[in-house]
């Protein structure tokens, strides 16, 4: 029964990090110029880098919630949700203990008029850290195409 | 053997596949972006007088011709900051609307427009030299050694210091 539980809140933790973080990269990967503002607006990369990161950060979160709804690769697409939240969370957190007030440019790719960063940003990212490690640390692999368990 | 059952061979293939991605579809795109964001060209000799949109760059010798001229400056740091020690006559900053309204009170979109921050690492200038364009000004001028250039000379400063 608690093992029934447990692989439907993994399930229902693997749909809903996978649609928050296709969600989150349509808009950015349509816009990368726009959103490597967004980056460097947080003032934690070298000059130079955001543009790289903006390229390439919207299509791991693709990816990601690609493989955690289709229900492959899902270890490795749980560990990139953890290591990708930290970084946000991180990234969040210098801003607003430095009293930078920038857009967040999580869900938009608009360094404008999208959705201030703040504690709920933070509240927010640490909840899709703990559905992460929940993801991680599941025991049934069920509804999960590759790699099967033997 | 499978392929990618390790946990860490399945994170290196996202990383890889992500980076192959990114960077082919930026290849591919009409508006591409450089890989690496370009820093802006320094300009010792302008001509103000010069019809031509502008967004350059200047040393802190062009600065001061500019100054001497009576180009605007803009302070693009946070207020603590410029209350602290600003160059002299510059305009503080504000929410981007607010600080056009503020700009077109004294001059026109077309009128030169130099702006700075703290010191050539911080960047704000330059995001709000940006901006600016995007807005229509046509003449902005990124002064990159800033306050802590501007202050180590004799030149005209305001504020406590």
């Amino acid at each position: 029964m608690r093992q029934d539980i447990e692989k439907y809140i993994v399930l229902l933790s693997r749909i809903i990090l996978g649609g928050v973080f296709i969600y989150a990269s349509l808009d950015k990967i349509a816009n990368p110029a726009e959103f490597a503002k967004a980056v460097g607006n947080y003032h934690v990369l070298p000059f130079g880098v955001e543009n790289l990161l903006a390229l390439i950060l919207p299509w791991m979160e693709l990816l990601v919630g690609l493989a955690l709804i289709l229900g492959v690769l899902i270890d490795g697409a749980s560990i990139l949700v953890i290591f990708m939240n930290i970084i946000f969370i991180f990234a969040i957190s210098q801003a607003l203990a430095r009293g930078i007030s920038i857009e967040c440019g999580c869900f938009s790719a608009k360094p404008e008029g999208g959705s201030p960063i703040g504690i709920q940003t933070i509240l927010r990212d640490i909840w899709y850290l703990v559905m992460g490690f929940v993801v991680l640390n599941r025991k049934s692999k069920w509804i999960e195409f590759y790699p099967k368990s033997i | 053997m499978l392929l990618l059952k390790k946990p860490l061979e399945q994170t290196i293939f996202f990383i890889l596949l992500s980076i192959a991605l990114g960077v082919g579809s930026n290849f591919f795109r009409s508006e591409s972006i450089p890989l690496l964001a370009q820093e802006l060209a320094v300009s010792d000799n302008v001509d103000l007088n010069s019809e031509e949109p502008v967004l350059l760059a200047i040393s802190i010798d062009q600065a001061k011709e500019f100054f001497d001229e009576g180009v605007l400056f803009l302070d693009a740091r946070d207020d603590a900051y410029y209350d602290e020690g600003h160059i002299k006559g510059a305009m503080k900053n504000a929410f981007l609307m607010e600080l056009i309204f503020n700009i077109e009170e004294k001059q026109t979109k077309n009128d030169p427009l130099v702006v700075y921050c703290g010191d050539p690492g911080c960047g704000d200038s330059e995001d709000l030299a940006y901006d600016l364009q995007n807005e229509g000004f046509t003449k902005l001028f990124v002064f990159k050694g800033g306050w802590l250039e501007w202050s180590k000379t004799n030149y005209p400063i305001s504020g406590k210091r």
